[in-house]
């Protein structure tokens, strides 16, 4: 039993972190949303660091890890609000196709020569998909309208662990805007920073952010495992992220006052990415309904000494 | 990352099932806030001890078994599984004795950590005073060095336990020119010691929980200081933080109570509302979120880290989530929530529970001060005046 995040998973995920700060911070966003939203420069940069690869098996050209580095990942990806289609095509897609033994796509896709829109029952849309296009509130999002009869349990669970992964990166960025932000206004004489309303809440939101993360940790490896309960426990992590990323944009935005409320102000990117992820693969009402299925219906034995049943 | 339990630790957790099934007392103690209740909690930490169960983690020499950190959770997961009664030396064996493992000195350890183990010395925490409460700093009893002794003067309030425990720990300004944070020190002190009065405070529930305790000229043995005159504040924040952080409160303790919500609900699922069964769902989530996350914290601890402001996060987060089942429960039970005792006359254990997670945001430093230390040492915002 050992619920440590390794120093190799969490170096890797800090050298995204780096990477993605330096090539894809707000300006970009900026410049994406004037111009296109796409950049093939940046895709091939994650292409470059062999992200498309990460769960593509080594025989096909892949990295070969696992879900719990792939969340990992998916947390940096929210929290540079990334708008490529990275985490849908190589963190809920590749491990999908594997499940079914459909490996032929793979060593295009590690390559970063294929993406895979993701199709599926939960979702009223594909993301970077073919179709005629429909609007998001993200203006980083591209979908389409598509016949989504696919009802594969797995990739459900896929996508909404790696939605739920996205929300707590998502939350975290939010929180340090809001900081940064309190530690630079000034009104009457101080900064926002220093009233404790202001520390509070964000206190508040750290609390959320840091005890939904372990969920979602713990449910990545659920699901790498193949354990009867991982889909309560993704439930879980979905609930508890949307939980910390809504709040967390709910007060990033207070914290700003007005200018949280202009477009001009770059939290309105991770604010609308929060609110599309808290949806999709499978709504709040729609996870908590499964935890409580199991929970209530019985089927999860529950207590001090099912700790990870 | 695994998720699967060692064979060993299998054994492990099936050799605490079996001892605390044998022993657990089948009826509930008398609550540890009277005479009565209190002498049972002692003799229970006796049988423990008996178990060599007392602390699991401290090492053999001092009446441990030398486990690690998931040892201890799975020992405390069996232990909550069983209904294992409050400790009534949890300032002892989970605050101070740590505190001793890393500021005291051989003799001290010796001398403490074993009969703290085996129940034979009970111990309460002497810090508040009453100009003294979040603002620890402020504490104005005095110990003045006199040859061999200190000579304490002045008055402890809101010790748990002090209206009957043996031994304190406190602190003291040994400096009388100092201010605040500096010329405290930590001192261990017999509370039948000649010059100590104990007044018990009834709380809230009507019993006696806690006490005031006043020090006219007390001598205690210089022996008795813990780290050097002086170094209070520092000992006495690492303390804090083993209070805040991983041991006082684990996890099995609000599995247990969020597994009895849910046996509750069942019960009232023909008249509970849909926003009952949701606080209780949530209830199940953030105990078993509690619990992923001390699993990572001990594996952290493990691996050689240490924790830091988190264990201010770990603070609010377990005590609103106490608080917050407690009150579902006592939503859940309509009419039968005021009842000291149901029909069948059953102690009704949600509403003791319920007046007992009251307490839970206000010690062990209150959530406002957990927010503003998480705010300014987590988050890097601004710090005005002394909060
Ligand atoms: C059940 C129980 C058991 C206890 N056991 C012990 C024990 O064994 N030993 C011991 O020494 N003490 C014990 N205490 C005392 C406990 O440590 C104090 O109650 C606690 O530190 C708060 O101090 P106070 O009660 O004086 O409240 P105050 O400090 O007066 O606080 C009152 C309110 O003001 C808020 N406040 C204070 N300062 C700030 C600030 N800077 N920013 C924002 N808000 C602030 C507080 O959060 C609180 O809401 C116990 C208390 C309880 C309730």
């Amino acid at each position: 039993m050992d619920m440590l995040l390794t120093e190799d998973q969490l170096a890797l995920a800090e050298t995204v972190r780096n990477y993605l700060a330096g090539t894809h911070g707000p300006e970009v966003l900026r410049r994406l949303d004037a111009d296109g939203n796409r950049d093939p420069a940046i895709w091939q940069g994650l292409v470059d660091m062999g992200l498309t690869g990460l769960l593509v098996p080594e025989a096909q050209g892949g990295l070969g890890m696992g879900l719990v580095d792939a969340a990992l990942i998916a947390a940096e990806c929210g929290r540079a609000c990334l708008a490529e289609p990275l985490v849908d095509t190589a963190f809920v897609g590749v491990p999908g196709l594997l499940a079914q033994g459909k490996t032929d796509q793979l060593a295009d896709v590690a390559a970063g020569r294929v993406t895979l829109p993701l199709s599926h029952a939960i979702n009223p849309w594909v993301a970077d998909g073919a179709g005629v296009a429909i609007k998001s509130v993200d203006p980083m999002r591209n979908l389409a309208a598509s016949a989504n009869d696919n009802a594969d349990p797995h990739l459900l669970n896929l996508g909404a662990l790696m939605s739920a992964a996205q929300l707590v990166g998502l939350a975290d960025a939010m929180l340090h805007l809001a900081v940064e932000y309190a530690k630079i206004r000034t009104q009457f004489g101080q900064p926002i920073g220093a009233f404790q309303a202001i520390k509070h809440q964000l206190a508040t939101c750290a609390v959320a952010i840091e005890f939904a993360k372990p969920v979602v940790w713990q449910a990545a490896q659920a699901l790498q495992d193949g354990r009867d309960s991982a889909a309560v426990h993704v439930s879980h992590a979905k609930v508890a992220a949307t939980d910390a990323a809504i709040l967390t944009a709910e007060t990033a935005i207070q914290v700003h006052g007005a200018m949280g409320y202009t477009y001009e102000v770059d939290l309105h990117f991770w604010m609308k990415r929060s609110w599309a992820l808290a949806g999709a693969w499978g709504s709040r009402a729609f996870h908590l309904k499964r935890v409580d299925d199991a929970v209530l219906g019985g089927a999860l034995p529950i207590g001090p000494e099912h700790t990870f049943a | 990352m695994h998720l699967e339990y060692t064979p060993e630790q299998d054994a492990f957790r099936a050799e605490v099932r079996a001892w605390m099934e044998a022993h657990v007392p089948k009826e509930p103690l008398v609550t540890l806030e009277c005479r009565e209740g209190y002498d049972q909690h002692v003799e229970w930490e006796r049988t423990l001890a008996s178990g060599n169960w007392g602390m699991v983690t401290w090492p053999e020499a001092y009446g441990g078994r030398g486990l690690d950190l998931i040892q201890w959770l799975i020992f405390e997961e069996e232990y909550f599984r069983a209904g294992g009664p409050n400790r009534a030396n949890q300032n002892g064996i989970f605050l101070l004795g740590p505190t001793i493992m890393e500021f005291g000195t051989d003799e001290q350890k010796k001398r403490f950590l074993t009969p703290m183990a085996k129940g034979e010395v009970i111990w309460a925490q002497a810090w508040s005073e009453p100009g003294a409460g979040s603002d620890m700093a402020a504490i104005s009893s005095k110990a003045v060095r006199d040859g061999d002794h200190y000579v304490i003067t002045g008055q402890k309030t809101w010790s748990s336990r002090a209206a009957f425990a043996d031994w304190g720990f406190g602190m003291f300004r040994t400096d009388p020119e100092s201010k605040r944070h500096k010329g405290l020190t930590f001192i261990l002190f017999d509370i039948n010691s000649p010059g100590i009065t104990r007044r018990p405070i009834r709380q809230l529930h009507g019993d006696t929980g806690f006490a005031e305790l006043f020090f006219d000229e007390v001598r205690v043995p210089v022996e008795n200081c813990l780290a050097g005159e002086g170094e209070g504040w520092n000992v006495a924040m690492a303390t804090a933080g083993f209070e805040r952080g991983l041991m006082l409160r684990s996890p099995g303790r609000f599995q247990a109570t969020a597994k009895r919500l849910v046996d509750l609900y069942r019960t009232h699922e023909a008249e509970a509302s849909p926003a009952a069964r949701e606080a209780v769902l949530q209830a199940w989530m953030s105990a078993q979120a509690y619990a992923y996350n001390t699993y990572a914290v001990a594996a952290k601890i493990m691996a050689g880290g240490k924790i830091g402001a988190e264990a201010s996060l770990n603070k609010i987060f377990w005590s609103e989530l106490d608080r917050s089942m407690h009150r579902t429960a006592m939503q859940l039970l309509g009419a039968h929530a005021e009842l000291k005792r149901f029909d069948d006359g059953s102690v009704n254990q949600w509403l003791e529970g319920y007046i007992f997670s009251l307490s839970g945001p206000i010690y062990a430093g209150s959530n406002e001060v957990q927010r503003n230390i998480t705010a300014e040492r987590m988050l890097g915002l601004p710090r005005v005046g002394a909060g």
